[in-house]
């Protein structure tokens, strides 16, 4: 890739290019960036750079060349550093963070006029180029570049894991491109782009937390109380591997080492509900920690403290509100739920097991299909089952006699928030043409309870990728996945890595995976379709008037009594 | 091979294809196993393969007998409508025909009774004519009943005028009396009009109809769109889409379009970003059509899921539908309903447009026969067999949606209140055509 690249281009160009394999250890994400920087050079030779961009450049290069040092040693020795050095690598990684952001911000602001000043600084490549490296597709096309179809294309002299890789540049491809494929409504909801890969996570975070929050961003775990569950459980690990710094005390440095490992978790997907009422018990808990007491003890009465509220707040919680909420199912009853929520499928399980003969109707929905689990599940129990989709819902709810839901959260003016569809179920049940109204049962633990109020759906909310839409099958595997471009590319140039056999490999999988997925679909290029949106918003807001009942493990109530159920929990 | 069998794919244009060379029987065969195969599907198409398949039976049918021809046309559109009872459009173009055939005899028959009164009743058919608040009157008047009396005791003298103007052997053939053609001219009455040229000539223009229909809708479009409006659509309809391009031509807007999946989601992906991925069997003029995206009109394209969530950013719901019933109720793609109730709740405007021709005087008494179940392979894919064994997975096409829930529908003929429906169907189906 390189070779006709240093072909095409006079002028500085190549001596760039063969000068840095010499100078700079290779650091997966700086590497294509400079490429297209390089390869960017002559377009604008001669062109002055302001002063203000070559001095941060600059400044930042050293510190990401640091950095990038650093960071090509970690995987080989991450442990056995010593204080010094670890201090001196998080400076390094703070200041390579920063001129990152900034150098977005330039971009997003400085749109064309940006464009200039990187190239003429071929010195503070690494670090500029870096910051610049979501526009270089753009500019390179705005500039009329003879190089198309390069980048992309990992150069095979450097072995050094070409997957992360494709990842890094592609998620950040994929967010320059995504700036106007936002839904302007939503536009206050597209924050980070959920991350991909674990590269790039602060070094505090527990390996525990790390597969976690994959895990949460694939849906592998899903749903309000299962995150909140493994939060728990993965915090109580975190606990566990603790050790309180010289001269700091465990309840002061605990909640700073556990608030690393949440801002992981929420990017890799935005924190639920539940977690978050469960992390701020949780801190309140290590807050109220005696400082006299031995780290041994204290790390012991965390971890009590965290079984006991897991046990408290969901394990018993849900028994009860399955104990309960079956008893509102009668013989002959035909209940309709919505996706895969699990203290549903307890509850049903639940009634199942005490003899009732019931029906039960599911509706599920696109793309996250939970219902299907939910329909195995009760299917294998040996319950009678029902399955459709949302376009069946007035067909599901002709015959339905009750409507059991699953929450997300139940915000403090009633309304129910849970996934996106469940609004339009209680409306069906409630607004039956010429029936009679048919009741809806929310089963909600009160740890789910939340002073949040909410009016309309798009105030709060969550967005998750939009391309989950694009192919017509559930969603098996997204992180990691390189955008078809870069697969191809990737597939296209793998006779000439064929050094890297296990990075090959997967790089040709997950092209597979990727053109499985898309490649049948007349969305697969969506983003580069001027005017085209896709939307896949993960709740929506139910209006209290549709609900009639909230099964808690305090009792069953209005939805009016959320919050003052709410306060009493919490003042606990 | 695949080019060769795409192009033998049996839809509405191999049909059409065939009418020309085949036997009269074999096409109707032909096209009843269409139906029943659901390889004709869509409204305008069944429309389409009725009109030409009944302009085929009457060219075919060598008699000038109105009645003879009513019969037939009858028969033939008995046996279409059994074929599929939930395609209620093949019903609508046989009433219409027989309507047609009707107002021509009884113009006859006006013709003899009262020259002056002949031109007043030129063509019935078109259906800027129904518009006339006088037509409708007349014909009521005239009522079947003594329309039968009247052919009886007129018809030896009829049939000698016919002898005389219609040299065919077939309108000499022996046969009951009173079924003769009361269809000869009084001589002095300009050009003898015979009856089947008539009606294939009505028929020709129920063809026409049919291929404006859309472009007479999209007409209105500007009255009813304003700039900066969110619209919500569903389904990948051409009524729709070609209304919102009449108005995207002029003015700026937003449409969010929910992808109606699993039944229609393939064609609303390939409508909303308007590239057909392959040669895929779906080439009709209508996927050539532009995309609205090409207009400068933002598509937000959602999961049905989210309509709730998005309705109360939505300005007006636009939604096709597959007919259209007397009460004013309507059958639909599924999922229609839950948009409209959700709209509903959200005083949303929903707007439903619709060709006359679905247009049905059928009245929904029992709401579970007009909806019918398709493929469960496209709720629950074939990978997951095991579960298909143990649950049942329904996939419902159409969707009741009644009356209440619409707040305007717009034909060919402009905008009505669903209360005013019923009045279009009395313009447009005669009383004893209704169950044929």
């Amino acid at each position: 890739m390189t070779d006709p690249a240093a072909a095409s281009q006079p002028g500085p160009g190549p001596s760039v290019n063969a000068a840095q394999p010499a100078t700079e250890t290779p650091t997966p994400k700086t590497l294509p960036i400079r490429d297209s920087q390089s390869a960017k050079g002559p377009a604008q030779p001669e062109q002055p750079s302001s002063k203000a961009k070559d001095a941060t450049s600059s400044s930042s290069a050293g510190a990401t060349a640091v950095a990038s040092t650093e960071a090509s040693s970690e995987p080989a020795a991450d442990k056995p550093l010593t204080p010094a050095e670890l201090k001196k690598k998080a400076k390094a990684e703070k200041a390579a963070r920063r001129a990152r952001e900034k150098g977005e911000r330039d971009q997003a602001g400085g749109g064309g006029g940006g464009a200039g000043a990187g190239p003429a600084a071929p010195g503070a490549a690494s670090g500029a180029g870096q910051a610049r490296a979501p526009a270089t597709p753009k500019k390179d096309a705005a500039g009329g570049a003879p190089q198309k179809g390069q980048r992309g294309v990992p150069p095979p002299r450097r072995g050094s894991a070409p997957v992360t890789q494709a990842g890094a540049v592609t998620a950040v491809e994929q967010k320059k491109k995504k700036e106007d494929k936002n839904v302007a409504v939503f536009g206050h909801l597209y924050g980070q782009q959920r991350r991909t890969t674990v590269a790039g996570a602060a070094k505090e975070v527990h390996p525990a937390v790390l597969a976690l929050g994959l895990q949460m961003r694939d849906y592998v775990v899903c749903g309000s109380s299962a995150r909140c569950v493994a939060t728990l459980l993965a915090f109580k690990r975190v606990v566990e591997s603790y050790t309180t710094p010289l001269g700091t005390s465990l309840a002061r440095h605990l909640t700073t080492h556990l608030s690393h490992q949440i801002t992981y978790l929420s990017t890799c997907r935005p924190l639920s509900i539940s977690q978050g009422n469960a992390i701020r018990s949780l801190k309140l808990a290590i807050a109220s920690v005696d400082p006299a007491t031995p780290e041994s003890t204290a790390k012991a009465t965390l971890c009590d403290f965290i079984d006991s509220f897991i046990r408290e707040k969901i394990t018993v919680a849900d028994q009860v509100i399955a104990g309960s909420a079956a008893q509102k199912i009668q013989d002959g009853d035909v209940i309709v739920t919505f996706a895969g929520s699990s203290i549903v499928k307890q509850t049903l399980l639940a009634a199942h097991k005490e003899g009732k003969r019931f029906r039960v109707s599911i509706i599920d929905s696109r793309p996250l299909f939970e219902g299907k689990n939910l329909a195995r599940a009760l299917a294998t129990a040996g319950l009678d089952v029902q399955y459709s989709l949302v376009h069946g819902i007035s067909h599901a709810i002709k015959d339905a006699t009750k409507v059991f839901l699953g929450a997300h959260a139940m915000t403090s003016n009633g309304r129910l928030y849970s996934r996106v569809g469940t609004a339009l179920v209680a409306m069906s049940a409630k607004e039956r043409a010429g029936g009679v109204e048919v009741p809806v049962i929310v089963c909600c633990e009160t740890v789910k309870f939340t002073d949040r109020v909410a009016l309309d759906s798009i105030v709060v909310n969550e967005i998750a990728d939009a391309d989950e839409l694009v192919s017509a099958l559930p969603p098996h595997q997204i992180t990691g996945l390189p955008d078809p471009a870069a697969a191809s590319a990737a597939a296209s140039s793998d006779p000439k890595k064929g050094a890297n056999r296990a990075s090959n490999a997967t790089t040709t999988s997950d092209s597979l995976k990727t053109s499985l997925n898309t490649s049948s679909s007349p969305l697969s290029n969506w983003k580069e379709t001027p005017n085209l949106q896709l939307l896949n918003i993960m709740y929506d807001v139910t209006p209290a008037e549709y609900v009639d009942m909230v099964v808690t493990e305090m009792g069953s109530l209005p939805p009016s009594a959320v919050p003052i159920v709410h306060r009493m929990s919490t003042n606990m | 091979m695949p080019s060769t069998s795409s192009a033998l794919t049996p839809g509405l244009a191999s049909f059409l294809k065939s009418l020309k060379t085949n036997a009269i029987d074999t096409s109707i065969e032909n096209l009843i196993s269409l139906l029943k195969r659901r390889q004709i599907r869509h409204s305008r198409s069944c429309a389409t393969a009725t009109a030409y398949l009944l302009l085929r039976v009457i060219s075919a049918c060598r008699t000038s007998d109105s009645a003879k021809l009513i019969e037939r046309v009858q028969s033939v559109g008995r046996r279409l409508v059994a074929a599929q009872p939930r395609e209620m459009v093949v019903g609508n173009i046989v009433r219409r025909v027989l309507g047609l055939i009707r107002d021509e005899a009884e113009d006859d028959r006006e013709a003899e009774y009262a020259l002056s009164e002949a031109g007043s009743e030129s063509q019935p058919h078109t259906p800027r004519a129904f518009d006339d608040p006088s037509l409708p009157l007349d014909r009521d008047a005239l009522s079947v009943r003594p329309e039968g009396s009247e052919r009886a005791a007129r018809s030896p003298l009829t049939s000698m005028f016919s002898l005389l103007s219609h040299p065919e052997p077939e309108a000499s053939l022996p046969s009951t009396p009173g079924s003769l053609s009361p269809s000869g001219r009084l001589p002095g009455h300009g050009p003898a009009k015979d009856v089947r040229a008539e009606v294939l000539e009505g028929i020709g223009e129920i063809i026409d109809e049919l291929g404006q229909v859309d472009d007479q809708i999209a007409a209105y479009a500007l009255d009813h769109i304003h700039s900066n409006e969110i619209i919500l659509t569903h389904t990948s309809s051409t009524t729709v889409q070609k209304f919102l391009l009449k108005a995207a031509a002029k003015r700026k807007f937003t449409v969010i379009h929910a992808e109606s999946y699993p039944n229609n989601h393939e064609t609303t992906h390939i409508t909303v970003s308007g590239n057909a991925s392959k040669d895929d069997e779906i080439l009709s003029t209508e996927s050539f059509q532009k995309p609205l995206i090409d207009l400068g009109i933002t598509v937000i394209l959602i999961p049905d899921s989210a309509v709730f969530a998005l309705m109360s950013r939505v300005n007006k719901v636009i939604l096709g539908t597959h007919s259209v019933l007397a009460n004013g109720g309507l059958v639909a793609a599924a999922g229609t309903r839950v948009i409209a109730r959700a709209a509903k709740v959200h005083q949303t405007p929903m707007v439903v447009v619709s060709g006359v021709y679905k247009l049905s005087p059928v009245y929904p008494f029992d709401f579970d026969s007009l909806i019918e179940y398709g493929d469960a392979g496209k709720v629950l894919p074939y990978e997951d067999g095991d579960l298909v064994d143990q649950i049942d997975v329904q996939n419902p096409l159409y969707d009741y949606v009644p009356a209440e829930l619409v707040d305007l529908y717009i034909t060919n003929l402009g905008g009505h209140a669903p209360s005013y429906l019923y009045r279009i169907v009395s313009d447009h189906y005669r009383k004893e055509d209704i169950s044929f």
